[in-house]
């Protein structure tokens, strides 16, 4: 999930916050402290987030593209000026702009909006784009909800007295809603100081950006993992029971199906599954964690050394073109596989499908699936050549079997002429002229288009008057026999009418493939 | 879409009065006449369908559509075929559309197998589970007020059956109806009857009036209704290369539209991307979004990243264009499909595919990916392991491959198996033992090992089983005997490697482990371990007193120590590190064909040092089964050396040979070296 960090960079910002001690704090001064706080957090435990920075008053400016160096956001902290007054609305335009510029309309990110609860005065403000927001056509909508999945975190330089003290608690509080409730203010509790915006901004920290571990099991084989981005609660669209859902971290590897049988399948989002030495104080040493000093080097270079779980299921993965089934909770499942990023970079990834108990309908429902051991036969067959996958769906789809539609004239003017040139190719093509001709006969009185039977005998007796001299003499009687069976049909009224009756061929006493000719 | 909205339950109510036997006035031509087959014949008239004809196929074309896309818990009523076609000369008020209209409510009220699931399964709270549907009604109307006397009778029924249903357990109330009523009237008249959008009614009902030409226009419209019913968007397929049927040479290119739910467009309704489609064919409402045929194609061992996948339906199934698309995607080939763009530059969107006989259009994400730039696994921990068992892993997950188990199965006790808790429980059997990595393992390098490796984790064996695996003990026996090398893994020692009986007692070792970790399976399992106990090398006893022996010409305090480690019976991971610690000969690696997995290990050398000849005899002497005779004389040996105190020089003899005269050592050696520390050369 990348981040966007919104910072506020109006006037009100430079407001001066009177703290002990000598030096003379300005609310931007906390603010830059904070988000140094949280530079420092991402780039040691969630050092694979893409992260922007934009700055705004009436204007806005993206200060820093998408990056994970975290010392250039660092440094870009340092370099901002201060200009004129507040203007949220064209700022969270502007961030809608960037992120789907970067990442398109799927990818959820963060918003982290860092202001100090002035929202500006006049155009503009937060106060005017809310009482406007009614009136608004398609072409100037407002920005919120923003068009990707996004979390809105609400960093006030201020404390809630302050805030409640205006309206302005209630105009953030209008934003997140118009979030679709998707996000949350913060506010620092208690005085000004470094101390409480520290205390505020670990507040978003351990919401946020703690890394998500986890046990990779298979049997007994297991290893420590972390698993990025973190995989976010998953609320079941449905009316019933709504209850947001959380992978489990035990993740409990189920059994293996081959890449061709999973076929590409939908899923919700995906994972890097990164191993990781966990040690006594629960600190880590893993890759993209830790910081690139000599000991921690060191310490890596160790890890690298102990074998792991991770390491050989993704090489075996990778070699036979094959998936790990993982359990992820109850009715959950996803997979693990090789994922190759470049030629030599390639990693163990995990992809989360819809919760539920039949995610892919080519594989059916998951808690079917069992040890091939259990199976009679081998179903992957002793030389691997067959597969029990994908599963046949209990009845055919409408383009997987000969359904009839006349809705186009062209419709059914090919079954017409398929019933024509059968005909013409008696008595060899007497078992398919008959399987066209009833087929055409039950869509006839499906639909009740008498009229078409009538049509079609009419034709048939043509047909018959223009057989040529060497023609079979069984093809007459079949053509006059057929016309003979729809008139029957058409005028509905004897047993020979019903829909489930079968015209079928006219016994004949002819030789099939006859040379004598009378 | 919530499951239990209008669209769970659909109720069609054609209207079979006389008057739908009215033709619609637009004509087909039936009789196509081929070409060089036309002198003199005059082709038949065409003819035209009737207003019910025309109805019924609408509907069955709303129904085929929404049975592609959602072949489940959408329900439909449509028992048409055999009502056949309405008679003109019938009585009109015998066979009144009212009669169809309170069928329909009847029919809503019963509850669907899916309520009922979903009912059972809330128990206190099922009266959550909604109850809604939808009633599409074809007829021909005479005014306004005609449809609306036919609202009005809808709305009556509805609350009449909704007392009812209050009283039943087998009905429900309706919450929400929607009812489409469709006026539909031949070509060329003036319509009666006026389009309405949908209007309350009631808090319950809702209703709308379409007053539709017959012919293609109502099939369009019930195209539309589809998909407005069932959220679903049109795809159109473009530059479809088709081989000419006249010309097999020559391909042209065709356009299919397919029809899916309207998620698979999410990204461009987000994004507000207007460029693709809008595309408006047969009116105004019809948007479709164009995607272009992509080649080469992709393969099927691909993994693509793909973020939805819906079922697709053609809009004109039987066309030729549709039906070749289809049976190529149905033969199991997948196509990708490209944005149009301007630009040049490529976007690949979607991919067509099908899955056991059901084409799925995918989305696949062409977005800038959040995870680039990983850091590779091998920069990771367990990164700089080069020695994994990667083909014996890839053999392992072959043999926990999934397979569907359709029939309900049953256990002992008569309970439901689970087989995915089947598949979880072979894993733990599988894995009990399971080394990752080529120096932690002497056994699983061994050909030899794998008639026992492979049936020892099984749940239950057979006899035959049983007496594969006494056969290889018997095997490594042999082996023993005769001193043939094993695959001791030389990765991460300096200098000598184990001795051979060292190795053989690791082997067994690690065998023992093996099977211990399956004896509780079955008691043929236990009657393995019996075999492999009685047979392997030495009691532990005379183990032990072997190694005190040794220990003295041993200079490491190392391999001192890990020795120790060894007679205490560690679990495997603590001989895995006396492997690891102790020095090896590289010779003993000979064999090297029994090595699976290490092409880097080095050559085996031509030519045996003499130093292992010493030996020989003495481990000769140890090896292979016991006979009773060495088991009698052991036993005599022991109880006799308790009698008698032991010869020093014999007790710190090594190999038997005792060193005279140390004595004149050590004193040598107190005159050169104050503290007398000297050991033997």
């Amino acid at each position: 999930m990348p981040t966007v960090v919104v910072m506020d960079v109006s006037l009100s910002m430079t407001r001066p916050v009177s703290v002990e001690g000598s030096e003379e704090y300005q609310r931007k001064h906390l603010a830059v402290h904070g988000l140094t706080m949280l530079f420092e957090h991402m780039a040691t435990n969630y050092k694979l987030e893409f992260t922007a920075l934009v700055v705004f008053s009436s204007l806005w400016e993206l200060m820093v593209p998408f990056t994970r160096d975290y010392n250039t956001l660092q440094e870009a902290l340092s370099n901002m000026d201060d200009y004129d007054k507040t203007c949220l609305e064209s700022a969270l335009l502007g961030v809608c702009n960037i992120v789907q510029q970067e990442w398109g309309a799927a990818i959820p990110c963060q918003v982290v909006l860092v202001t100090d609860g002035c929202l500006g005065i006049g155009r503009g403000s937060l106060r005017h784009s809310l009482a406007t927001h009614n009136q608004r056509s398609e072409s100037n909508r407002f920005p919120l909800p923003f068009p990707f999945p996004s979390k809105l975190y609400v960093m006030c330089m201020a404390n809630l007295e302050e805030l409640q003290s205006t309206d302005s608690l209630d105009c953030l509080e209008r934003l997140i809603d118009l979030n679709n409730g998707e996000g949350q203010i913060f506010t620092i509790d208690g005085p000004l100081c470094l101390k409480n915006v520290q205390s505020m901004f670990g507040k978003l920290i351990d919401l946020a950006y703690t890394p998500f571990h986890a046990v990779l099991k298979c049997g007994h084989l297991t290893s420590d993992v972390q698993v990025f981005p973190r995989p976010e609660p998953f609320i079941i669209d449905e009316e019933i029971d709504p209850i947001p859902k959380a992978i489990n971290t035990d993740l409990e590897i189920v059994g293996f199906v081959d890449i061709a049988d999973i076929s590409s399948p939908p899923v919700l989002s995906r994972h890097l599954v990164l191993p990781i030495a966990l040690n006594r104080e629960g600190d880590e040493v893993g890759p993209g964690i830790t910081d690139d000093t000599e000991d921690e080097n060191s310490a890596n270079q160790i890890a690298g050394k102990i074998p792991n779980f991770c390491v050989l299921l993704h090489g075996s993965l990778k070699v036979e073109g094959m998936v790990a089934v993982v359990q992820l909770g109850p009715e959950w499942y996803g997979m693990l596989y090789s994922q190759a990023d470049s030629k030599k970079k390639s990693n163990l990834m995990m992809s989360l499908f819809e919760p539920g108990p039949e995610p892919l309908p080519w594989l059916g429902k998951m808690a079917q699936l069992g040890p091939i051991s259990d199976a009679k036969e081998n179903p992957y067959g002793d030389d691997d050549n067959k597969s029990p996958f994908p599963l046949q769906p209990k009845n055919k789809r409408s383009y997987a079997q000969n359904v009839t539609v006349w809705i186009k004239p062209s419709g059914l003017q090919t079954d017409v002429q398929k019933i024509l040139r059968n005909a013409r190719k008696l008595p060899e093509k007497t078992q398919t002229f008959y399987k066209e001709l009833n087929r055409l006969r039950k869509a006839a009185l499906a639909f009740g288009f008498l009229d078409l039977l009538k049509g079609v005998a009419d034709m048939l007796e043509r047909e018959c008057t223009l057989l040529p001299d060497t023609a079979h003499p069984d093809a007459a009687f079949q053509l006059t026999h057929a016309a003979q069976q729809l008139k029957v049909a058409s005028t509905g009224a004897s047993e020979y009418a019903a829909y489930d009756h079968n015209v079928a061929p006219l016994q004949t006493d002819f030789p099939s493939t006859g040379t004598e000719r009378m | 879409m919530k499951i239990f909205s209008e669209s769970h339950k659909t109720v069609f109510v054609v209207d079979h009065c006389p008057y739908m036997a009215e033709s619609c006035r637009q004509h087909v031509e039936f009789d196509m006449l081929v070409k060089n087959r036309t002198q003199g014949i005059i082709p038949l008239a065409p003819i035209s369908k009737s207003l019910w004809t025309c109805s019924v196929e609408s509907s069955m074309e709303y129904c085929r559509i929404m049975y592609d896309i959602f072949p489940f818990k959408k329900l439909l009523m449509a028992a048409l075929a055999a009502v056949g076609p309405p008679n003109p000369r019938a009585d009109p008020e015998c066979c009144s559309i009212l009669h169809g209209l309170v069928a329909a409510v009847e029919a809503l009220c019963k509850i669907t197998e899916y309520q009922h699931e979903a009912r059972t399964m809330l128990m206190e709270n099922a009266e959550r589970v909604g109850n809604r549907g939808r009633i599409i009604c074809i007829t021909n109307a005479k005014s306004d007020s005609h449809v609306r006397m036919l609202e009005d009778c809808v709305q009556e029924t509805i609350h009449e059956h909704n007392k009812l249903a209050a009283n039943s357990d087998h009905l429900m109330q309706i919450q929400k109806c929607e009812l489409v009523l469709i006026h539909t009237y031949p070509v060329g008249e003036d319509s009666l009857v006026s389009d309405r959008p949908k209007k309350e009614l009631s808090p319950v009902l809702t209703s709308e009036v379409h007053s539709v030409r017959a012919g293609r226009h109502l099939a369009t419209k019930l195209n539309v209704l589809v998909q407005q019913h069932f959220d679903l968007a049109s795809t159109t397929i473009t530059n479809i290369p088709m081989k000419e049927e006249q010309h097999a040479n020559t391909s042209a290119n065709y356009d299919v539209e397919l029809l899916h739910h309207k998620e698979a467009h999410v990204d461009f309704l987000k994004s507000g991307d207007n460029h693709v489609g809008g595309n408006s064919r047969e009116g105004t409402f019809k948007e479709t979004v164009t995607l272009k045929w992509c080649t080469p194609r992709t393969n099927s061992v691909e993994l693509h990243y793909c973020t939805g996948a819906y079922r697709i339906s053609p809009v004109d199934v039987n066309s030729r264009p549709s039906s070749c698309l289809t049976n190529f995607l149905l033969n199991g080939r997948s196509v990708l499909l490209e944005q149009p763009r301007k630009s040049g530059s490529k976007v690949i969107s979607h991919m067509l595919s099908s899955h056991g006989g059901e084409i799925f259009l995918h989305v696949l994400s062409s977005s800038r990916s959040i995870l680039e730039d990983p850091p590779s696994i091998s920069e990771g921990c367990g990164g700089r392991v080069t020695d994994y068992r990667i083909t014996d892993f890839g053999e392992f997950m072959r043999e926990n491959r999934l397979t569907p188990f359709l029939e309900p199965r049953y256990k002992i006790d008569g309970s439901l198996e689970i087989p995915l808790e089947r598949a979880k429980e072979q894993l733990e059997k599988h894995t009990r033992y399971w080394p990752m990595i080529i120096s932690q393992t002497t056994i699983f390098n061994m050909q030899a090992v794998v008639p026992l490796a492979s049936v020892i984790v099984k749940e239950a064996m057979t006899d035959e089983d049983v007496l594969n695996c006494q056969k290889t003990i018997y095997n490594l026996v042999d082996m023993e005997r005769k001193n043939d090398p094993l695959p001791i893994s030389t990765v991460g020692t300096r200098g000598k490697g184990p001795k051979r009986d060292e190795q053989y007692r690791i082997m067994w070792n690690e065998l023992e482990t093996l099977v211990r970790a399956h004896i509780n399976n079955s008691d043929k399992h236990q009657r393995v371990l019996e075999c492999l106990v009685a047979c392997r090398s030495k009691p532990p006893e005379e183990e032990e007193r072997k190694k005190r022996g040794r220990k003295r010409e041993e200079k490491e305090d190392k391999s001192e120590k890990s020795g120790k480690d060894y007679e205490q019976d560690k679990p495997w991971q603590e001989s895995e590190r006396l492997k690891g610690l102790l020095d090896r000969e590289k010779e003993e690696l000979a064999e090297a064909e029994v090595i699976k997995d290490s092409p880097d290990s080095p050559e085996p050398p031509n030519k045996k040092p003499l130093i292992t000849m010493d030996e020989m005899p003495v481990v000769e002497k140890a090896k292979g089964p016991m006979s009773l005779l060495s088991l009698w004389s052991n036993r005599i040996n022991t109880a006799n050396s308790r009698k008698h105190q032991e010869f020093i020089g014999r007790l710190n003899s090594v190999n038997n040979k005792a060193e005279l005269y140390q004595h004149l050592k050590e004193e040598n050696g107190m005159e050169t070296t104050e503290n007398g520390k000297t050991g033997r050369q």
